[in-house]
């Protein structure tokens, strides 16, 4: 049997990999990899926790929730690279640089 | 002798899902990415499945594997295939990320160890789907239409994003 | 089933929308196909009977009947929501009069961005309902979506289409930090109920790990606030969007992340510790980290707003420094706070958007966003002028202007909580903050236009909405009666559980 530390500390790597990428990717598709990269483990810690923790389903529907909105975002977010792609060519985050922080 | 075999199995899967995700962070080409991030996902489903989630190891696969990551490769491939952009992209900062991803890595090991989960295998629940689905029509009604609404607002949307062009020109 | 039925009573303004909200996407789809004359006017206009209709009706519900917990402890209907509901709802409604008149949406196609603006509405008040950690995720990311898609509406618009993307990557990243605190968060209490979150935590220490997951639900909701660190998308974000989708998001967002904010915290995170104070359960100090949040945030939203010459990203910087202001009031650990913030949060709705309707108005005339632009403007409109200065007196929180008595509610309860040196920075981030704002003003009455200056007309429909901000601006004593009701109904809060 697996303990519950276990998929706890798969999960801490899989964030901090997650982490890592949204720091270091300057390509918008890359960061949106990423990005599902966290949400994949909150979604293994909230499943292991339905298991380990709780003893009931609450934490897998959170997870399936999840999953239904990181495919919106995903729509989403790769609708406006999309529409941006158009107008400039380019989705590099330096050089959607008109707006300067 | 089972235990041992499955638990070996669980950790073939960890290993390759986090040498898979590694390299979605760090692989040079997007399409590799892309594919690599298949095989992770595939691998978290193998995580719910040894969890005993049924229904979430299929609805990730489904969903996932079959929607998210199409949506990904068709949005390189047809980016590209507009533009013929060359889809190698630099990371930069390199150091600076990994120092900070590797902070939070320590700082989410010394929680997992301090602090008291007080675990208890509730066991294996058995077929969930059954009790899932009693759940989106009871308890979590009101989530479960809220989702609804978000599916439909987010669908409507990106339409709108993509389609528009063709009318206003630009 | 019987417990969803009962609750829809309660449920009515979120229905009203959702109603609406069916009746113009069928609408946009038959007028696409065969188009009206007056197609745009029929769709705003099922929008504003939505959004009236849902504005009616919660204020009807404000203080109706005992708090109550509806769809099976998902949301609660008490003072909080209650005190909420209006506020979107007016903010939706002017929100819908400025699309109406600005230059940037004219000839655009307005379907969906009614139809998003319809659900956000019905999604702030989810948001500001949730008593459970799925609903607090999960009404937060329909906010965000919905808002992504309204900031990069204009899609052929590069500005619009840029800030757009980077507010999903910058949203996406924050809210995934949330969830994965609120995934820990479940595990260290077993529940995802706030209130059995509550108990759990009053059973242990959880001390730094707690903390830490503090600071990852701090981030989603910091940006949601606009709060520094969690800033860095605001002032692109609000200078690429459509003016009237800025305007929306310096109040919506903002006030139903303040709702959240407080169920979380003061729900979730403390127990009632008599006479209306609350003391914070499991261990973590997060009144610092509130405190910490309010003083960046006031003091780099002030500083950086001296320096900007466009007046959306002005109005960027000034909207994150009133989300310090609003900060301080949370950090008060007792009733009074959240009544501070819900009177600053009805107050800073007119005079915010009463500023950006000044912006929109101008924009049609000079076609320009920067503050050189408004040169003249006392000799060519002194109408617009002298609104605006309100506006801004307002925003300073000059005495017989409304923005005063919002001022007045925060600094009060910080005082009588004993926080004296906090309510000394926020006085000299106000103190600050007045040169900005009597800057823009300064342009307006001093600076001579070059050119030929001809006088500005406005449109009825344009007076009409200068005069729906005005009023409430000037007249804010008067107001004081209505804002006791608001305050009095934020009370019962802590009622429930």
């Amino acid at each position: 049997m697996i303990p519950l530390e276990h998929y706890l500390y798969i999960s801490a790597a899989l964030f901090s990999l997650g982490v890592f990428g949204v720091l270091t990717r300057r390509n918008a598709v890359n960061v949106l990899m990423s990005i599902e990269l966290i949400f994949n483990s909150a979604n293994i810690n909230l499943v292991a926790f339905s298991r380990f923790v709780e003893g009931a389903l609450g934490g897998q529907v959170f997870a399936l929730l999840v999953i239904v909105i990181a495919a919106c975002e995903a729509a989403v977010a790769l609708a406006i690279v999309m529409s941006l792609y158009r107008v400039m060519k380019n989705v590099n985050l330096d050089e959607a640089a008109e707006l300067k922080g | 002798m089972e235990s041992m075999a499955s638990a070996a199995i669980f950790y073939g899967v960890a290993a390759l899902v986090l040498g898979s995700a590694l390299y979605v962070v760090v692989g040079k080409n997007l399409v590799h990415s892309a594919f690599a991030l298949v095989a992770a996902f595939f691998g978290v489903a193998v995580f719910y499945v040894y969890l005993g989630a049924d229904f979430l190891a299929g609805a990730q696969v489904l969903i996932y594997v079959g929607g998210i990551l199409t949506l990904l490769l068709f949005g390189v491939m047809l980016t590209n295939r507009i533009y013929n952009l060359n889809l190698r992209s630099g990371a930069i900062q390199v150091v600076p990320g990994a120092l900070s991803a590797g902070l939070v890595f320590a700082l989410l090991v010394w929680i997992i160890q301090s602090v008291e989960w007080g675990a208890m295998d509730s066991g294996d629940p058995g077929p969930t789907s059954e009790a899932i689905g009693r759940l989106l029509m009871g308890d979590y009604l009101l989530p479960f239409e809220i989702a609804s609404v978000l599916l439909l607002i987010a669908l409507m949307g990106a339409a709108m994003l993509v389609r528009r062009r063709g009318k206003s020109g630009s | 089933m019987s417990d969803a039925l009962q609750s829809l009573p309660r449920f009515l303004p979120e229905l009203i929308l959702m109603g609406a909200l069916a009746v113009v996407i069928v609408a946009d789809l038959l007028t696409q196909r065969r188009p009206l004359k007056n197609s745009t006017d029929l769709l705003n206009g099922i929008t504003l009977v939505g959004l009236l209709g849902a504005l009616v009706t919660s204020w009807q519900a404000l203080g109706a009947g005992e708090a109550q917990s509806l769809f099976a402890s998902m949301l609660a209907d008490d003072g909080l929501l209650g005190v909420f509901r209006p506020i979107f709802c007016l903010t939706s409604i002017v929100v819908l009069l400025l699309s109406m008149r600005s230059k940037e949406l004219e000839g655009v196609r307005l379907g969906e961005m009614l139809a998003l603006l319809l659900t956000v509405t019905a999604a702030l008040m989810w948001m500001a309902g949730s008593v459970n950690l799925v609903m607090i995720y999960l009404s937060l990311e329909t906010v965000s979506v919905a808002s992504y898609l309204m900031v990069g509406y204009l899609s052929s618009d590069r500005l619009s289409n840029e800030a757009s993307l980077k507010y999903i990557l910058f949203g996406a990243v924050s809210t995934g930090a949330m969830l994965f605190g609120l995934s820990l968060l479940y595990g260290m209490t077993g529940t995802l109920d706030l209130y059995g979150v509550r108990a759990a935590l009053a059973e242990g220490t959880f001390g730094p790990g707690l903390l830490f997951v503090l600071i990852l639900v701090a981030a989603g909701i910091g940006f949601k606030i606009a709060a520094a660190p969690f800033h860095f998308w605001c002032p692109d974000v609000y200078t690429g969007a459509p003016t009237p989708v800025t305007a929306f998001l310096s109040v919506g967002p903002k006030a139903a992340g303040f709702a959240i904010l407080i169920r979380f915290f003061y729900l979730g995170l403390a127990e009632p510790a008599g006479g209306g104070a609350i003391a914070p359960v499991g261990g973590a100090d997060w009144q610092m980290l509130l405190m910490i949040l309010a003083v960046i945030t006031m003091t780099l939203g002030n500083v950086a707003a001296l320096l900007q010459t466009n007046v959306k990203r002005l109005l960027a910087y000034s909207s994150i420094a009133h989300a310090g202001t609003m900060l301080m009031a949370a950090c008060v650990l007792s009733v009074e706070g959240v009544q501070a913030i819900a009177a600053y949060l009805a107050i800073y709705l007119f005079m915010n958007l009463g500023a950006f309707a000044v912006v929109i108005l101008a924009h049609r005339v000079t076609g320009s966003f920067e503050i050189g632009s408004y040169a003249g403007f006392w000799k060519r409109s002194p109408l617009l002028t002298v609104a605006m200065g309100i506006f801004l007196f307002s925003l300073m929180g000059i005495p017989p202007f409304a923005g005063f008595l919002a001022k007045w509610y925060v600094f009060a309860a910080v005082i009588n909580a004993g926080l004296g040196w906090l309510a000394v920075i926020g006085v000299l981030n106000a103190a600050v903050a007045a040169f900005y704002y009597v800057k823009i003003l300064r342009v307006m009455v001093i600076d001579e236009d070059a050119g030929p200056a001809p006088a500005l007309a406005f449109s009825r429909l344009d007076l009409a909405l200068l005069v729906l901000l005005v009023v409430p601006n000037i007249l804010g004593l008067l107001f004081w009666g209505s804002l006791d009701r608001v305050t009095e109904y934020s009370q019962t809060l802590l009622e429930l559980g």
